[in-house]
Parts: C-alpha cells; structure tokens; sequence
C-alpha cells in the first residue's frame, strides 16, 4: 500500500519542482487541498454533464436539429480538440485524487473493526448512505465511460451496428442515428442504465459533498443545498436515462 | 493527646495594610534577570487549572519547565468537571460588587478559617484571570450587544459569576491547556503525559526532583530541577464514592507529606447537597448537579416513616418539606453544608426514599405549575435530560431523588503567602493546598483560585525563591535521586508481591465507607476514634490481602490505583485524626458535639483559630501538629446564620 | 423503578502491549443490573477477572460525567455505543438487551496507536492543538475582558466548536479515520471569535499540516462524526475550517 501510495505522489513531487508552481503543490499536497480539488474537478465535471445533456436533449428535437447540434461542436476543430483534453484531465486528475486518497485513508484507519455500524440512522443505501458508494459508484461511472467513448467518440463497439447512421465513405454522418444505434441494443442500454443510475448516486452525495469542501454550509441553507444536490444528481441522471429509454421505444 | 509542635508557622505574610500587601510585596520580592532565567528548570506535577496556568506562565517567562500528569493527555484534569462559573470582582452589573465584596464574602464563606491576606490577593487578582481568559478566546457567555454575562451563584447577593453555559471548567481549562501547549511548541514547556508522580527528590532541604512512573510503559523516571509545583487537586476520593473522577488522588500530595510537608486541615471537606443518588454497590462515582435546580425546586421526604408509596401519592400534609420547615428564611436555598446535614439527618431517621432510602425528593411539582413545562425545560433542560438519562426517571412527571456527596476538599498541604510548602522549593497551588476556602468553599470560586495561584501569584514567588537561593545542579544519580528512585520502587514491588485475594477497588470502597459513616457530613468523638482503628486495622489487611496481577513493566490499571489507595490509607488516618482534633464545628467540618441548640454549626474562635497542619512520623504513628494562628485585622468574625 | 439484571456475552479486544498482536476474548457476565454505567459495567467485569487471576481489561476513563473525555471505546461497532450525544461513561446498561453479546474494541486509526487492551495513544490530538491551537496572548497581556464586544449570537456558535472533549470518537467512527471534525472544532472556534483572528491564517495551515503528519485521513462528508460526537460538534465546523484554508493558502497575505 505505502509503494503504491509513492507511486501515486511521484507527480505531485516532480510537479512542485516546476518553477512558480510549489505553494501551488503545497497546498494541494495537504489532505484539505485534495479534497478541494477533488470538489472543484468534480463540480466542473457536473458543468459538463449540464452542457452535454443540454445538447443531448436536442435528440428529442429531431434529426436535424441533433445533427446540427453535433456539427457545431465538430466543426469547433482544434477548440473542441482542447476541451476534450481539458475534459479529460479533469477526469483523470478526479479519479487519481480519488485513488491515491483512497489509499491513504486506508493507511489511516490501520485495522478494520471486527463490527462496524453507522450512527446515522436509516438510509436508503445500506452502509451509510451514497457517502459510502463513491469509490463504487465511481468505478461504475468509469466502466460506463469507457464503454461510451468507444460506442460515441470511437464509433469502435462490435456489438453495434452503426452502418445505418454511416455515408457511402464509410465515415459517420448521422450522428442522430448513431445515437440510435448505440442505445437501442440492449446490452448496451443496460450497461448505460446502470453507469446512470451509479451517476445518479455518485452525485447525490458528490454535489453536496464538493460544497461542503469548499465551505459551502449555512444553517439557513443546508436543508435546501442537500436537497437541491440530490434534485441535481438525479436530474441529470434521469434526463440522460430518458435517452436510452427513447430510443429503445422509439422506431422509426 | 495531641503531640503540638511548640513553634508556630511563619505564614510570611507581609506587613503592611491588607490592600496593599500583594503589591508591595511584588516589588519587596527579587527578580530573576531575563537571560538567567532560561537557566533555570521547574516541574510542575499536574495540568487543571492551577498547573496548567503555571506551566504556561512560567513558560512564558522563560523558565524551562517540566509538566506532568497522569492521564493521557493535559486536557483531561478534573478541573474540566466544573460547571457553574468562576468569580471576579468585576462589577460589570454595577451592583454594588468590589474587591472587598469579594474578599469577604470569601472568607465569611469559609467559615473564618482562612488566612486574610490570602484571600484579599485572590480577590484582587480575580479581574485580571477574567481578562486573561477572555484574551485567549474563552467563550464566555455574552448579551447580545456583546458584553460578558454574569449571573448570581451560589447565594451570593450580586452577579459576579463568568460562565460558559455549564461548561466553564472546560473552557477555563482548555485555556491554559492551550497557553501551554503554545510554549510546548516553543519549546519552553515539556510534556510529559501519563506520568504519576511517586516521589519527591529534597537535597539540603530543598525540593530538587521528583520520580516518576510511566504509566504507559512501567518505567520509573528521575526529574530534577531547580524548584517543585504540586497542583494535583483535592483528596475527595479518599471516600470512594465523590463527584470527583476517578484518577483523583492524594498520592502525590501524600508523598511530600510523607517527606516533611505539613498537610493542613485535611478534615475540611465540602458535601454538595444536589447529586444524584446512589443505586448500588457497583456505583463507582457519583453525578453532581447544578445548586441551580434548588431555585425552583422544592426538598422534601414524606412525614411518616418508612412511607414507599408513590410520591404523587402522598398528599401535601403527608409531606415534610424539611428545610423550608427548618429555615424559613432561606428555605430550600440553605447553604450547601447545612441543605446537606438535613438530608442526611432526615435519611437516618428513616424518612429517606428509593430503593436503598438514601435519598430525599427534589420536587419540580409547583414549579410546573407556576411557571409552566417550558419555562423550567429552558431553564434547566439540560440538567433534567442528564439526570433522566442516569436514572431513567422523569423529572418532568415525578421528583428527583437527590443525595449530598463529597464534593471539594478544602484542605491541603500547608503553604505560606507565596504559596511555598514548609519545604523550601516546593510550591503547592489549587485544589492541593489548603490556603484560601478556609472551612468551605464558596461556589464559583475554585476555578478562581486555581487560576489565580497559576497565572497570577505562582509566576512571581517562585522567582523570588530561584533568585534568592544558592542551587547547584542536581545531577540524576544523586544519592537522593538513586534513594527516592529506590523508594518507589520498593513499593512497587511490595504492592505486587502481596498476591491476595481481595481487588483493590474492594478495599477503596470499604474504606470510602468507613470514611462516608464516621468521618463524612457529621462526626463524633466516639465514631472518630473508633473509625482510626479502623483504618488502621483496614490498612494491615490491606498489605495482607490486596491482589495487583500483571506486571510492573506495562500498563496496569490495578497497579495504579494500588498505590493511590495505599497512600489514601494512610491520609484517611490523618483526616480523622484531624477531625477528632477539631473540637468545634465549622464550614465543611461539623462535629455533633458541638452545634447550637437549634442544631448549627457552632464554632470555636476561642481554642481553634488556627490552621492545623500536621506532620507525618510514620505509618501508624500520631502525627505532630503545628499551629498557624489566624489573625483577623479587617474583618470581625461573626457567626452565619441563614434562619 | 425496575431492578433488572441481563445477562450478557462480552467480546473485549485484549492486547498485551503496543508490539503485541490482539484479539477479542469472550467474557461471561451474569447478573447486570440495568442501573449501572457501561463502565461499572466493565468494573465488574474485572473484579471477575480478578477474581479468577485474569489481568482484568485496561480502559482509559477519569471524570464518568461525560466531559473528560477520557474514555472512549467502540461498542458493537458504535463509537461511545448506541447512543447519540452520550460518552460511553454515560451509556447505560438498560439500553442493553438480556442475552446481548457486545463487541467492544479500541479505537482504531494509524494515528492512535493501542497502549494495551482497550487503551489507546490520543497524543496526536496534543500535537495538533500545539501547532495552532491556541491564542498568543502572554499572561499579562490582556485587555480589559469586555474592551473586544462579541456578539452573544456569534459567541454560542463558538461555544458550539468550543464544547469538543478531544475523546477521539470522530476520529474513531470516521471510515476514513479522520480527524477532521477535532481539528474544525479549534479551528472554527478561533476563526469566529476576534481574539483568535491575528493568527488564523497560520492556525489553520499549521493545525493541517501537522493533521496530516499525524497520519488521519480526509474528510469525505459522511457526517458519520457528527453523529458519533458525544459534544455534537456539527460538520458546519468542517466547512468552516474548509473556508478558512481556502482563505489562508489562496487570498491571505502572509
């Protein structure tokens, strides 16, 4: 665990070697700075998922309006080239601080209890609520990701048959029923509403959660932040599980 | 009879009228030059208030200084237990409160056993521990616009009391225990933790060291330094069963005593009237609550009796409400020592209730009924949802049973004014001296002398000592080092090697009895004479059949408290013998000899105007007794009535 | 007033020293009278042991009145027991069922190593409060008590942080072994209050830091310390100690 954990800091460490950069690391090497950054990567996450149901959501406005949508954003070239790198670093920057602290917090509890049980009260999760799902629920939402990037953005899963959304080239022209074909199969809706439902959970408690860090707590207005939270969470979910459920249903 | 030393102590107070004495003696006192004093090392045994303010004034100066307490951290001292507030002479209320207001409700409160001059100082440094405390970001309880609140305690007759809601002692003590752990940091203050003192080092006659017990490891450490500070509380748990937590003890006050220092008016001792009851042998301390709950609550026993039924069940005029009966004016409000006294006394003579008919009602009935539920959940929902969850009884729907219990511990070791034990180097401050409640503490006021003797009057004398005395360094195989380290050891091994049958808890609690029946709220000749046999028969067996398992070299709880109870077994002797000595009835001390017709304390100013400090001739043998004669120029000592 | 008794199954982590490898003993114990205390509880346990020439079971306790916070234990998986709001010196045998087996261990976390049985070392909590903990005001200095008005209203949210016992419970109940909630609860009370607001930029870099060097873990929001505080120190605390490093590491000038 302790090799791993060296491993996991070696960036931090070479990061801080970087001129103007070390009281930068320093702050984000403490266990507060982490989570602070953990929040701030996961609440920008959140920023994209608004933006990219945004525009999924055109799917029910009809075929050209998707495929409009779709060629904006293509045609944004080397743009849209630079956020899907950003995207990406959010990504991964979220889940390695969510590895390596993962393993720290391991280190600090040494030795598990025999008997565990939470003083919270009922949940609808067992185990303490969606607080104690992350690392799952993460990893699920990894899966899922994985398999979308190669369905949408690779167009490379043997299990779909995107010819009916390809030109005579042979190259992808029809975004709209692209999208079609990747949902309708019911492998993949399935392995989608799943990776929703772990979003859905991860949220609930990741919104609320990445306020909390970042100092967001008011007596006046804690009721309504959580609340607010899960509405979000779940929100988010259900609209892109809307999609599936469309075109599953949806023949034509 | 009595062996009596034929000198009398030197309480060094300085001359001069009383308002004047502390600061003309600050400036009669020598100082330490500030580049000599990181020269110089203190120990201070002990970290509540009184050690903890020590440490970290002391630390503040410059002094390098060595602290010491037995729990895992200096945060735990039972100082934190305190809940009422802490007196200062303020008079942010403008209602009529002075320095002098303060002085002598003190000393009329103590019954006229305490020295003037002492309790004028605390007095006046009183404002200044507020200020202190405040600074350091002591929550004090505030008004909206901002200023401190102060409430009346205790049946004082102006609001001088600071609080924390009912949390004052931990805040006061978080306090000092941050001030010190900021000079830790700096390094002016060393911390040494789960450490029991079990001896003091004296080299030509002054306090050099101590020894010590890792209790987390067994080992038996040297400290040596320059001067001594003991600020390791009251010796209440000598009963067994008190308000006290359970490491309190008397051992390392015992063990300096053992060496020479006077140990004064051990048989000054403080009952709270308002704890919550015993329930059965396995009771292994007892719950206090707030006096505050007698401003509405109403103290009764039925009339008749051995009467068991319910109290809603017993009408008004079955009832006897027996300190409104007794003290009209005061009613239920009777001063700590007397509410107390008149349980007890109704207890015995069978009107007692609850299972084991050792407690009396506290009644909340009228109160209800005046004022509303809500009215008394505000004022005292806290206290009632404490005692519901003790004794899963409801205070809201039926009385509470309440019973006094060993409280305080006004006695002490013997210090003069700059709280210096007749053994030179050795300073005793708080709870384990003896200098300034005289025969009963007032409430609010412990807090306010731990931290006066701490921050305020410790940090000056002790310099007056260091820059007066010639101390070479004291190097840890001394042959006093070698010998006082030898000494606890040879206990230890005593203690283990016993290998009885009974557990130690058993003999602290047969002991605590005896002390409870014969030396506790009331005493006589004839119990105080019989009950130091006892003790004394009580401590053969104890060396005959006491069981300590385990080893010396780890942890051991059972070892610990071993030698905490030796010690209390030794003191007990000394209390009783105190007590027997006594001859007159005062504050904390009450002997049925000698009370008024209508059952008071009376008071013998004529033969025991005196501090009785005596000193130890061995296990067993009659100590000798040395007088400091108590002189009153300012205030005329009168008698207390509360009828 | 019912004066039942339970007889219960006692499962006691017992571990010999620091080096020593542990595990759970089970005790018999008959005859509990409801009334007592889960300590007296664990009294009578020893003079059983004693009894019968066992080394009875270590345990940290001092005041029994719930504001030392010395004792500690984790009871069937509970920090302090079932019970919200309570230490385990306050827990009560009546919240206990006939028959029960109770599973008690110490305190877990890297930064709390076990002393013996049920003891463990809290010292780590003294190193962080020694690094910030506190206001730098010598005795001596201090304006008059009343010259810094605070508001009453901001003074109990203070107190709120100020009522902490230090027992480790949070540490103890967090998955993540966090001592986030002890370490907010200095912070905040400071932070609030003007006499802590010269150094409150360092206090919260250094209390962190030194946190961190102690080995806890971070904070995940679980809120399971709030739950598990005998104190109830709320979580808003964590926030505030959350703001006040934003504060300190990114606007503050020194």
């Amino acid at each position: 665990m302790n090799a791993l954990l060296r491993i996991l800091s070696l960036p931090v460490h070479l990061l801080a070697k970087v001129p103007g950069l070390g009281p930068f690391v320093k702050v984000l090497s403490t266990t507060v700075g982490q989570k602070i950054l953990m929040a701030l990567t996961g609440l920008s996450l959140c920023g994209f998922l608004v933006a990219h149901l945004g525009g999924n959501l055109k799917l029910y406005a009809g075929e050209q309006s998707f495929n409009d949508y779709a060629h904006a954003l293509h045609s944004l070239g080397p743009l849209l080239a630079a956020a899907e790198v950003g995207l990406f670093a959010m990504f991964a920057l979220h889940i390695g601080l969510a590895i390596s602290t993962a393993a720290m917090n391991r280190i600090a509890r040494q030795k598990d209890y025999a008997v565990k049980e939470t003083k919270q009260g009922v949940f609808i999760l067992p185990n303490g609520g969606a607080s104690n799902w992350m690392m799952l629920t993460g990893l699920l939402i990894l899966v899922f990701l994985a398999t979308h990037i190669m369905d949408m953005k690779l167009k490379a899963n043997p299990g779909v048959d995107y010819s009916a959304a390809m030109n005579t080239e042979k190259i992808v022209a029809n975004e709209y029923h692209a999208v079609k074909a990747v949902l309708s199969t019911p492998l993949n809706a399935a392995i989608y509403m799943v990776g929703l439902v772990a979003l859905g959970i991860h949220l609930s408690h990741g919104v609320r959660s990445a306020l909390q860090t970042l100092g967001i707590n008011h007596k006046r207005w804690n009721l309504l932040l959580k609340l607010g939270g899960i509405l979000f969470a779940w929100g988010i979910a259900i609209g892109f599980m809307s999609l599936v459920v469309w075109a599953m249903s949806y023949k034509g | 009879m009595v062996r009596v030393a034929s000198d009398t102590l030197n309480s060094r107070v300085p001359e001069g009228p009383l308002q004047q004495k502390w600061d003309k003696h600050l400036f009669d006192m020598k100082l330490v030059n500030p580049a000599n004093k990181r020269k110089f090392t203190v120990i201070v045994v002990g970290t509540g208030l009184a050690g903890g303010a020590a440490a970290a004034s002391m630390g503040e100066l410059g002094y390098n200084v060595k602290s010491f307490c037995f729990q895992d951290s200096p945060r735990r001292a039972h100082s934190i237990a305190a809940q009422g507030g802490i007196n200062a002479a303020k008079n942010y209320q403008n209602d009529g409160d002075s320095v002098w207001r303060l002085f002598y409700d003190t000393l009329k409160g103590g019954d006229y056993r305490a020295r003037e001059a002492n309790v004028h100082r605390l007095a006046q440094v009183s404002n200044n521990i507020i200020d202190q405390c405040v600074a350091q970001g002591v929550p004090f309880a505030r008004e909206y616009g901002g200023t401190l609140s102060n409430r009346s305690f205790g049946g004082a007759q102006v609001s001088r009391t600071f609080y924390c809601r009912g949390q004052t002692g931990q805040q006061l003590l978080l306090g000092a225990y941050q001030a010190m752990m900021r000079q830790v940091s700096a390094g002016k203050v060393k911390l040494f933790a789960r450490r029991e003192m079990l001896e003091l080092i004296i080299v030509d006659g002054l306090a050099r060291g101590i020894v010590v017990r890792n209790l987390a490891t067994g080992q038996l450490e040297t400290h040596t330094a320059d001067a001594v500070v003991l600020a390791t509380g009251g010796y209440g748990n000598v009963y067994y069963l008190s308000t006290m937590a359970k490491g309190c003890n008397v051992t390392a006050a015992w063990r300096c005593a053992r060496k020479g220092a006077l140990f004064a008016n051990p048989c000054y001792t403080q009952i709270h009237p308002t704890c919550i009851p015993v329930t059965g042998d396995y009771q292994s301390k007892l719950t206090l609550m707030s006096e505050s709950l007698r401003n509405d609550g109403r103290v009764w026993v039925p009339a008749a009796k051995g009467d068991k039924r319910a109290p809603d069940q017993i009408p008004d005029a079955e009832r006897d409400y027996y300190l409104e009966r007794r003290y009209p004016s005061f009613g239920n409000l009777a001063p700590r020592d007397i509410s107390s006294r008149a349980a007890k006394e109704r207890c015995d003579a069978g009107h007692g209730v609850g299972d084991t008919g050792l407690s009396v009602f506290l009644d909340f009935r009228d109160a209800i009924k005046r004022d509303g539920e809500d009215v008394i959940r505000k004022k005292y929902g806290n206290l009632f949802h404490m005692y519901h969850k003790i004794t899963a009884e409801d205070p809201y729907k039926q009385p509470m049973r309440i019973f006094p219990a060993v409280h305080y511990t006004m006695g002490g070791l013997w210090v003069d004014y700059n709280l210096m034990s007749n053994i030179k180097g050795l300073y005793v401050l708080g709870e384990a001296n003896f200098s300034d409640h005289g025969a009963n503490r007032l409430g609010a006021s412990a807090l306010m002398q731990g931290l006066s003797d701490g921050y305020f009057v410790i940090p000056y004398t002790i310099g007056d000592h260091l820059a007066t005395t010639k101390l070479e360094k004291v190097p840890e195989d001394h042959p006093a080092c070698l010998q006082a380290k030898k000494d606890a050891e040879d206990r230890i091994t005593r203690l283990m090697s016993v290998q009885g049958k009974r557990s130690v808890d058993s003999f602290h609690r047969e002991l605590g009895l005896l002390m409870w029946e014969k030396c506790g709220m009331a005493r006589n000749r004839a119990g105080l004479e019989q009950v130091i046999g006892e003790i004394r028969e009580l401590r053969e067996r104890y060396w005959k059949d006491v069981r300590v398992l385990g080893s010396g070299a780890t942890l051991n709880q059972s070892l610990e408290k071993a030698g905490r109870v030796a010690d209390f077994m030794e003191f007990g002797e000394l209390l009783a013998i105190d007590a027997l000595n006594r001859e007159e009835s005062c504050g904390g001390h009450f002997r049925e000899e000698y009370q008024t017709s209508e059952g008071e304390a009376a008071r013998n100013d004529a033969d025991y105007s005196y501090v009785a400090a005596w000193e130890f001739q061995g296990a067993g043998e009659e100590p000798v007794l040395h007088k400091e004669p108590l002189v009153f120029e300012n205030v005329k000592p009168s008698t207390r009535s509360y009828k | 007033m019912s004066t039942d008794v339970l007889n219960l199954n006692l499962r006691v982590w017992r571990q010999a020293g620091p080096n020593a490898t542990g595990g759970f003993k089970t005790y018999r114990l008959n005859g509990v009278s409801t009334h007592m205390s889960f300590l007296e509880m664990l009294d009578v346990l020893n003079e059983q042991l004693i009894a019968q020439s066992e080394e009875p079971v270590e345990f940290d306790h001092d005041c029994r009145e719930g504001i030392c916070g010395m004792c500690s234990l984790m009871i069937n998986g509970q920090a302090h027991g079932p019970d919200n709001a309570t230490t385990t010196c306050q827990l009560h045998m009546r919240r206990f069922k006939d028959g029960d087996t109770i599973t008690i261990e110490p305190w877990r976390a890297a930064a709390f190593p076990v002393v013996r049985d049920l003891v463990v070392d809290r010292s780590a909590f003294d190193r962080i409060i020694q690094a910030g903990g506190f206001v730098s005001i010598n005795t001596g200095n201090a304006p008059d008590g009343n010259a810094i008005p605070v508001p009453g209203v901001k003074q109990e949210v203070a107190m709120d942080g100020a009522a902490c016992i230090g027992c480790g419970a949070c540490v103890a109940a967090c998955k993540n072994a966090s001592a986030m909630l002890f370490v907010s609860a200095k912070v905040s009370q400071l932070a609030i209050l003007p006499q802590g607001h010269p150094e409150r930029n360092t206090r919260v870099i250094n209390m962190v830091a030194q946190m961190d060097k102690e080995g806890f873990g971070s904070c995940t929001n679980t809120s399971e310390c709030e739950a598990a505080c005998p104190a109830e120190v709320s979580v808003a605390h964590i926030a505030r100690l959350n703001r006040e490093y934003l504060r300190a590491s990114i606007f503050a000038e020194a």
